[in-house]
Formats: C-alpha cells, sequence, structure tokens
C-alpha cells in the first residue's frame, strides 16, 4: 500500500491518494500521487493563486516594466517585498508596485474608468518607462472587466508604449501553477514575434524558467556568454520586456524550470520550431551535463569543456569540505515542485545526504514523475502538503534540516529543526558552481548551529 | 506656516502603504485563542497574509482557506465553507472559534455568510454534542476601506457576536489596536502597576514566543471566547485606536451600556498621561509612584536629545492614521517638524478627527496632511524636490525611499520586516517614548557619522 493516509488525515481520506511512501521495485507506471486538483478548504494547505503564478513568479521580474495590477490594493501589496530576485538596473522591479485599487463602486459600476486613469497616471509619472504589464485579479475577473480593450486604447493614445495583459484572476486553476500557464501562453500569443532582437552570434538560445533569484541567473548567463553563446531572452531573470517579444529568433530554449515554464518552450517549438533542452542547472554534475548539452548541440563542446574545468578548479576544493561533512544529513524538501526533482540526485548523490520527504506545493504529474524517478524508496512524496502533515511527517523522518519557505522555517524552528530557504535562499545564488558551494554551506551551517543543540536542553529538574 | 490636509489626486496607487481589508480581519484572528481564521477566497489572500505576518514576526500563524476555485465564482462557493469549518473542527480538537472572513470575491459572488453559519451551526451540534465552535462571520470585502477597517470590523464581529450580558466583572477592557507584543506588555504593566483587572483585545504577548525543550509551539493570541462573552459586563472600555477597535468599544456602550474611551493612542508623554487618567477614570485606581517614576525617566531621556538634536529636524510620517497621528504628536512633544503625514486609505472620518484638528492648530510650520495617500507620494516629493527630509519614520514598505534618497529612517508600525526584533519593543506608553526617541537619536547619529556630517559633536554631549 504505497500510498498513504496519515493520522491526521482521517477526516479527509481523500488526501490517501496525495501522500506516497516509495517502496523498493515499484515506479511510477504503478503508483504516483494526485496533483494539480483542487484544494480540500480549510486544510491550511501551503497554495497562492493563479494571479500571484503569473506576477509575482513570472511578470513582476521584469526590471523595466511597470506591474500594473487590476483589483484591490491587497493583489499589490502582497505580492511586493516578497521576492529576492534582483537587477542590473537598481531593482526597478523590486521597488515598485501598481495598483488601480478597485473600491466598491468600481465594483458596481465598473472598473475600465479606473483601470485607463491608472494607466496613464503611471506612465506620467515615470514618462522613462514605456512598458506595461495589467494583471486581472479575482475582483475584476468577476466584474467583467476588459482590460483588453483598455490597453488597446491607451496604446493608440501613448504610441510608444506597449502594454500586455494577463488575465490570472486568483480563483483560476487550483493554485499558482495556472498563473504561470496564463502567462506563458498569453505572452506567446500576444507579444513573441512584436520585435526584433539585434543577433551577435551564430550561437542563440532562450533561456527560460530562472528567475534570477539572489543572482543565479548572472552565474548561468556569465556560462553561457563565456561559450559565446548569446541570450536573446531570459525567461524572465533580469529581463527586458522587449527582450522577450524577441523570443522567436532563438535557435534553442534552454529549460530550468519546466513547471513555470516549460508552456512557452513547446509553444516556441509548435510556431517556430525551436527545440527544447531541458536542464538542472543545481549541483555540480548536472551543472556539467547542463553545460556539455548546450556544447554539443552548437557544437562548442570543447568550450563548454573549458568552462567546466575553470568552475571546477575554481569552486571544487570548497565543495570537496562540505561533501565530507554532510552524508547521512537527512533533508526534507517542501517547496513549489520542480526542485523536488532538481535537488533530490545533487544531494544525495553528491553530497551523500538522504532526502527523506518531499512536498510540492503546485506540481503537476510529470514533476511527480520525475521526483519519484530521482528519488530512492522510503522517502515520503506529498503533493499539496498542509501544516498538520507536516507535523505527522517531521514525527516520521526527524530530518535534520528542511528546505521550504521563511513561514513554514519559523513554524519548525520551534521543533528544533533548522530550514534553509528553498524558495529564495537563504545566501545565495545556489545555481551553477558556485551555487552549488553556497547551498552545501547554509545547509551545513543550518545542520550544524550549536542554537539548535542547545535548544534542546531542559534545565529543569536536573 | 499652515497644515494643508488633501487627498491623493491619482485614481491608482504607486506603492501602497496599507493593504486589505481581509489582511487585517486575519490579524485580528490570529490574537484569539483556541481559533484559526477560515478566509473565505482565493488561496491567494491566505497564503501572503500569512508570509507578511511572518515576515515582520518571523513566526508562523495558522489561516485557514476555503480555496475558492473557478466553478465556485459560477456557482457560489458557500459549500466551501462547509467543508472548510467541517474539516478545521474534525482535525483541530482544541478550535473553539472559527471567523469566517470574506474577501472581494466571495462578497462580489454574494455569498450568504450568515445563513450558511446558520447551517453549520445545526449540523456542529449533531455531529459534535458537547462541543461548541463559534462561527463568527466577518465581512470584509477587498475593495472597502484597507487593513486598518478590516481589522476594526473583525475586533467588532467578535464582540457583537459574542458579548452577553452577565453579572458585572470589575474588568477594565482594552482595545490595543494594531499593536506589537511589546506594546502589549507595556498596556499590562501599567494595569498591574495600578491594580487594574483588566481583558486585553487582542492579547498578542505570545506572538513573541520562545524556542522550548519540550518543543512546544506557543505562538498564539490569548484573547479567549470567555473574554469577548463577559465584554459586555466589565466597567469600562479603553480603545487606544480610533480606527482598530474604536467601533468595538463604542458598541458595547450603545448596546450594554460599558462606558467607554477611545483614543488616544498613547504615544509620546501626553498621550500616555491621558492614557493612565482615563483607566484611572474608569476604575478609580490612583497612578502610582511608580509609574511617576517611569513617565519621569522618559522625559529624562527626551530632554537628553531633544534641543541638540531633535529641534527642527523635518520628518516624514507614514502608516496606519492612529499610529502615524500619534508619531506626528509624539514629533512635537520633541520638538521635532512632522512636515510631511501620509494617512492610508478613503475613509472620510480622518479628515474629521480631532487630532488632525489640533495639529492644524498647533503646527507653526508648513506641514502637509495626505489622505488616501501612497508612498509615491513621499517619493515624488522627494524626486521633484519638493521637500526636504532629516528623517522617515513609517513600516518597511517604504525602505527604498528612504535608501535611494540617503534619508535617515526609524522602522515602526507594521511591517517592519527589515529590520531585527522590533516587535519587541514598546512605541506606546513611557517606554515607547524612551525607545522612539533612543531610536530615532541614534538612527540619527549613524547617519551623521555615515555622512561624516559633524559626527564630532557626539564626542561630547
Amino acid at each position: 500500500m504505497p500510498t498513504v493516509l496519515f493520522d491526521c488525515d482521517t477526516a479527509i481520506p481523500e488526501r490517501k491518494r496525495h501522500c506516497y511512501i516509495k517502496e523498493m521495485g515499484e515506479d511510477t507506471t504503478q503508483y504516483l500521487p494526485s496533483s494539480d486538483i483542487s484544494t480540500i478548504p480549510g486544510t491550511l494547505s501551503e497554495r497562492g493563486c493563479a494571479y500571484c503564478g503569473a506576477k509575482l513568479v513570472i511578470g513582476g521580474v521584469l526590471k523595466d516594466t511597470i506591474q500594473m495590477i487590476h483589483g484591490p490594493v491587497g493583489c499589490a501589496y502582497d505580492t511586493w517585498h516578497t521576492k529576492r530576485y534582483p537587477s542590473d538596473n537598481g531593482n526597478f522591479q523590486l521597488k515598485y508596485v501598481w495598483s488601480t485599487n478597485l473600491k466598491e463602486k468600481d465594483v458596481v459600476f465598473g472598473g475600465e474608468r479606473r483601470l485607463k486613469a491608472s494607466i496613464l497616471e503611471a506612465f506620467a509619472e515615470m514618462p522613462n518607462i514605456k512598458r506595461m504589464i495589467i494583471y486581472t485579479t479575482c475582483a475584476t475577473a468577476l466584474i467583467g472587466d476588459d482590460p483588453k480593450k483598455i490597453a488597446a486604447e491607451v496604446q493608440k493614445e501613448l504610441k510608444d508604449i506597449d502594454i500586455f495583459v494577463v488575465e490570472c484572476p486568483g480563483f483560476a486553476g487550483v493554485s499558482q501553477s495556472k498563473g504561470h500557464h496564463e502567462f506563458n501562453i498569453s505572452w506567446m500569443r500576444d507579444k513573441v514575434g512584436t520585435w526584433e532582437p539585434k543577433i551577435t552570434s551564430p550561437y542563440t538560445i532562450n533561456f527560460i524558467g530562472d528567475y534570477n533569484i539572489q543572482e543565479d541567473s548572472y552565474v548561468c548567463e556569465k556560462y553561457f556568454h563565456k561559450m559565446g553563446i548569446q541570450i536573446i531572452a531570459h525567461f524572465t531573470g533580469n529581463t527586458t520586456y522587449d527582450s522577450l517579444r524577441g523570443m522567436h529568433r532563438a535557435k534553442l530554449n534552454l529549460v530550468n524550470c519546466a513547471r513555470s515554464a516549460g508552456y512557452i518552450a513547446n509553444e516556441l517549438k509548435k510556431s517556430y520550431g525551436i527545440p527544447r533542452m531541458d536542464i538542472d542547472s543545481w549541483g555540480f554534475e548536472y551543472c556539467k551535463i547542463m553545460l556539455r548539452k548546450l556544447g554539443a548541440f552548437f557544437s562548442l563542446e570543447d568550450k563548454a569543456e573549458e568552462v567546466i574545468a575553470e568552475e571546477v578548479e575554481k569552486w571544487k576544493p570548497k565543495y570537496d569540505w562540505y561533501k565530507t561533512r554532510l552524508p547521512g544529513k537527512k533533508v526534507a524538501i517542501w517547496t513549489g515542485g520542480p526542485r523536488l526533482w532538481h535537488w533530490t540526485r545533487a544531494l544525495e548523490d553528491e553530497l551523500g545526504m538522504k532526502v527523506v520527504a518531499m512536498s510540492s506545493k503546485f506540481g503537476h504529474q510529470e514533476d511527480f514523475e520525475k521526483a519519484i524517478a530521482r528519488g530512492t524508496t522510503g522517502t515520503i512524496y506529498i503533493d499539496d502538503g498542509n501544516e498538520l502533515e507536516f507535523f505527522e511527517v517531521i514525527e516520521k523522518v526527524n530530518p535534520d534540516l528542511i528546505l521550504t519557505g521563511p513561514r513554514v522555517g519559523d513554524l519548525v524552528k520551534k521543533l528544533h529543526i533548522p530550514y534553509v530557504n528553498g524558495h529564495a535562499y537563504h545566501n545565495g545564488p545556489y545555481m551553477g558552481f558556485e551555487g552549488a558551494v553556497n547551498m552545501a554551506r547554509d545547509m551545513y551551517n543550518a545542520i550544524n548551529s550549536p542554537l539548535m543543540k542547545l535548544a534542546k536542553e531542559d534545565l529543569r529538574g536536573g | 506656516m499652515y497644515c494643508e490636509i488633501k487627498e491623493k489626486e491619482r485614481s491608482g496607487i504607486i506603492n501602497p502603504m496599507y493593504n486589505c481589508q481581509p489582511a487585517g480581519a486575519q490579524f485580528a484572528g490570529i490574537g484569539v485563542k483556541d481559533c484559526i481564521p477560515l478566509v473565505h477566497g482565493s488561496q491567494g489572500c491566505t497564503m501572503f497574509v500569512r508570509l507578511l505576518f511572518a515576515q515582520h514576526f518571523k513566526e508562523n500563524f495558522d489561516i485557514a482557506s476555503t480555496s475558492v476555485h473557478e466553478e465556485s465564482a459560477v456557482f457560489g462557493a458557500v459549500n466551501r465553507i462547509e467543508v472548510g469549518v467541517d474539516v478545521l473542527v474534525q482535525r483541530y480538537p482544541h478550535l473553539r472559534i472559527i471567523p469566517i472572513i470574506t474577501t472581494c470575491s466571495t462578497e462580489t459572488i454574494g455569498d450568504d455568510v450568515e445563513g450558511t453559519i446558520t447551517k453549520i451551526n445545526l449540523s456542529l451540534k449533531a455531529k459534535y454534542p458537547g462541543r461548541k465552535v463559534f462561527l463568527i462571520p466577518v465581512h470584509t470585502p477587498s475593495y472597502s476601506g484597507s487593513h486598518v477597517s478590516g481589522y476594526n470590523a473583525a475586533v467588532q464581529a467578535f464582540i457583537s457576536n459574542l458579548a452577553k450580558k452577565g453579572e458585572p466583572n470589575g474588568k477594565l477592557n482594552i482595545f490595543t489596536g494594531w499593536v506589537n507584543p511589546g506594546d502589549v506588555i507595556e498596556i499590562k504593566h501599567y494595569l498591574r502597576e495600578m491594580g487594574v483587572d483588566a481583558t486585553v483585545f487582542m492579547d498578542t504577548e505570545n506572538f513573541d514566543s520562545p524556542i522550548m525543550p519540550d518543543k512546544s509551539i506557543t505562538t498564539f493570541g490569548n484573547t479567549t471566547v470567555e473574554d469577548f462573552i463577559d465584554s459586555a459586563n466589565a466597567l469600562g472600555s479603553i480603545a487606544l485606536c480610533r480606527y482598530e477597535g474604536g467601533s468595538a468599544a463604542d458598541f458595547l456602550k450603545e448596546k450594554f451600556d460599558v462606558p467607554s474611551i477611545v483614543g488616544p493612542t498613547p504615544i509620546g508623554l501626553k498621550n500616555t498621561d491621558i492614557f493612565l487618567k482615563n483607566i484611572s477614570k474608569l476604575t478609580g485606581k490612583a497612578i502610582p509612584e511608580s509609574l511617576i517614576r517611569e513617565r519621569g525617566k522618559a522625559i529624562d531621556a527626551m530632554a537628553d536629545l531633544t534641543h541638540m538634536f531633535f529641534a527642527d529636524k523635518r520628518v516624514a510620517i507614514y502608516g496606519n492614521p492612529d499610529l502615524a497621528i500619534g508619531l506626528a504628536e509624539f514629533c512635537l512633544e520633541v520638538e521635532m517638524k512632522p512636515v510631511l503625514l501620509l494617512l492610508g486609505d478613503d475613509n472620510p472620518t480622518y479628515r474629521k478627527d480631532p487630532r488632525i484638528a489640533e495639529l492644524k492648530e498647533k503646527v507653526d510650520f508648513d506641514m502637509e496632511v495626505v489622505l488616501n495617500a501612497d508612498l509615491w507620494e513621499l517619493e515624488r516629493r522627494l524626486r521633484d524636490k519638493e521637500i526636504e527630509l532629516d528623517l522617515v519614520m513609517g513600516h518597511s514598505k517604504g525602505r527604498f525611499v528612504a535608501i535611494d534618497y540617503n534619508i535617515p529612517m526609524v522602522r515602526v508600525g507594521f511591517p517592519t520586516f527589515d529590520r531585527a526584533g522590533l516587535y519587541r519593543h514598546p512605541v506606546i506608553g513611557y517606554n515607547g517614548a524612551i525607545w522612539l526617541a533612543e531610536t530615532i537619536a541614534n538612527t540619527l547619529f549613524a547617519d551623521m557619522e555615515n555622512k561624516h556630517n559633524k559626527e564630532w559633536i557626539l564626542n561630547v554631549w
């Protein structure tokens, strides 16, 4: 009985199909937890909404774009200052957010007039900014506003500006995943092919599904540039609006986060015949494979080997120091989805750690197929895990470390378990060779914190 | 030389200084013991607010969502409240109270929350005889007011749904408003010193909670169901914040004749004096020597700093209205000039606030009060060189304005995620006045040193 019903879930037996423990000899053709389906109300799920998937994860990363959120103020407020994706232009994208501040009378009479006024004001207040993304939210979708009509009107009036509209009300789909999808598909449909990039190299790629979390993008781009590869568009770390309009000109789509951005790679293949290459960018070995695959595609094998040799020489001694100190440590990965399968082998094969539990907020079947295929037996795999399940998992597997978000980290510290920020990192970047060292360092420091040992000591009763 | 009160002229917001109503209701909800708020809306309305609280307190708070999805937008989502409550009640046996907090989506759909609660109450009674779980409807459409009015609405909902006339309990109701654990501790300290038995709504002292050897988790509010029920039998109510809990005090006065005093927010000496006198007035207890000594220490600490370092310093203040107004009053006490005051949301009564009227009368310098403001009101004035500032006071959402324009900033209010442990310190009361004065001083001192601006003055003072 590989799917399991946790004790805390007796009231919601349907959770059984979301929780799986891999047994010897099983594979995903036999058992696969259900995923990407509706959340049970009241479970204290970790999931967000479609709007945040579109704005916070993908669109909000653009470094030269007004983020106009058409809805009540909270949608803007709550998706601002919650991410660590810097840019090389002074972090415009981290500093500003825009809301139409929808009010009751707009709900009654329609919010389009307010939207238009807000758009015009936004461009007027920052005359150097010429690009905008409009996001719909629950309220403005329900009242039936037509932001595309308004965007078209403004584009006619202001001429040198460009506006993209994403319809991503929070209630759409079952998690933030729906918002990723909406953004991908709408961008492809409305914007790709409307701008021509300047081609400077015979080797061109789109780097897709990396959001420059703690400067990840800079690390990867450095490798690609050393190989002589031009990045047409970076979807969407440290990126510009217009570069993403030129995605059709790349010769290869290199896909890191397949969950949030695999869709646009597929669409680019369908429409423009651009091949898709999926990679992992965390961990030494995966980075080597990434660069070798890329080198092979462009017949730049020697260049790839040069980059690998240089990086390995630089970072291996540091990495080795941690490699001898982390084996046997039990780690749980409770993140969005893809990092389960990106990380499990890297942590187990390279650092000798044991990934004992994984939970995904919004992963789909294919994420679990990959995670379970790469993961080991005895490991617990959970879709849309909730708080009581987490407590029970901790009881069962007693992890030394949890890779998860800061709020869950704040919770598990009470249980004397350290966390490392699995979404935004403690001190990244975590991608690339240097990133692998950073991640190993942060995990080592967390696991060996003197505080958590002291926390266990009870001075009462001698 | 006068104080001008105006409204933000733009329709939209660039960099909001306030959140939406459900966020405020959730903050009130986590202050209650044996309570998990159930937010009726999309998952993001809960997930991000939980993250926001975690950013500020570095703690986890349990808040549930009805996870409204697409089909509910079409057919109504009341069934998701029913399932949500049932799941919570079954999986959390200690649970005694669940506020059901609406959002923009479910208010727009028009879900009948009260009717649903009546229906659920019947089934709960049948399913769990001997167990009572209170369900409290909290209507907080995100398109009205702000987190301030949402907090106020939730506190009032708890009180109006639960308060019940019984025997007089001789206690004082204190409605704290949106404050930090450090403030709650300060309030309790005064009540103890004065020998006053009181109930604190919401008692959030344990939001600053320990890691214990037995791994127990105690990051919960301490205000109980009984506290709400018994609030009708108090000898009086004091609401420290007019816009955050004030209407609950008003409700108890109107419905149950509980005498109430609303405000002033006890920030600074004079406001704290009034607070203590108000406690005295309602309870007949004297203000003890110990608090006179604390008051004296605060005056002493502030006097060391005012003319030499604070006088004429130009300050911009933004945040929750009660806090921002209180800070402006504090600034006047220490000879600083609050030249720009940004107050949140479109509540028309801010304009009529007697404290604003008093500021208007008092100030002998040019001052602007911007209502329904956003943080662009601050940044644009700086960018266009319409204003010169020596200090910014407000929550962390305005941090980049201070950073980019190189203005020293004192983080105060909610959220203050870019400084460590601020929730531990009071801003209200005499100790709050000391903390504010010394934090402002040390912030200015560090800035003098960073800019090599007469930093040698600090050699001797």
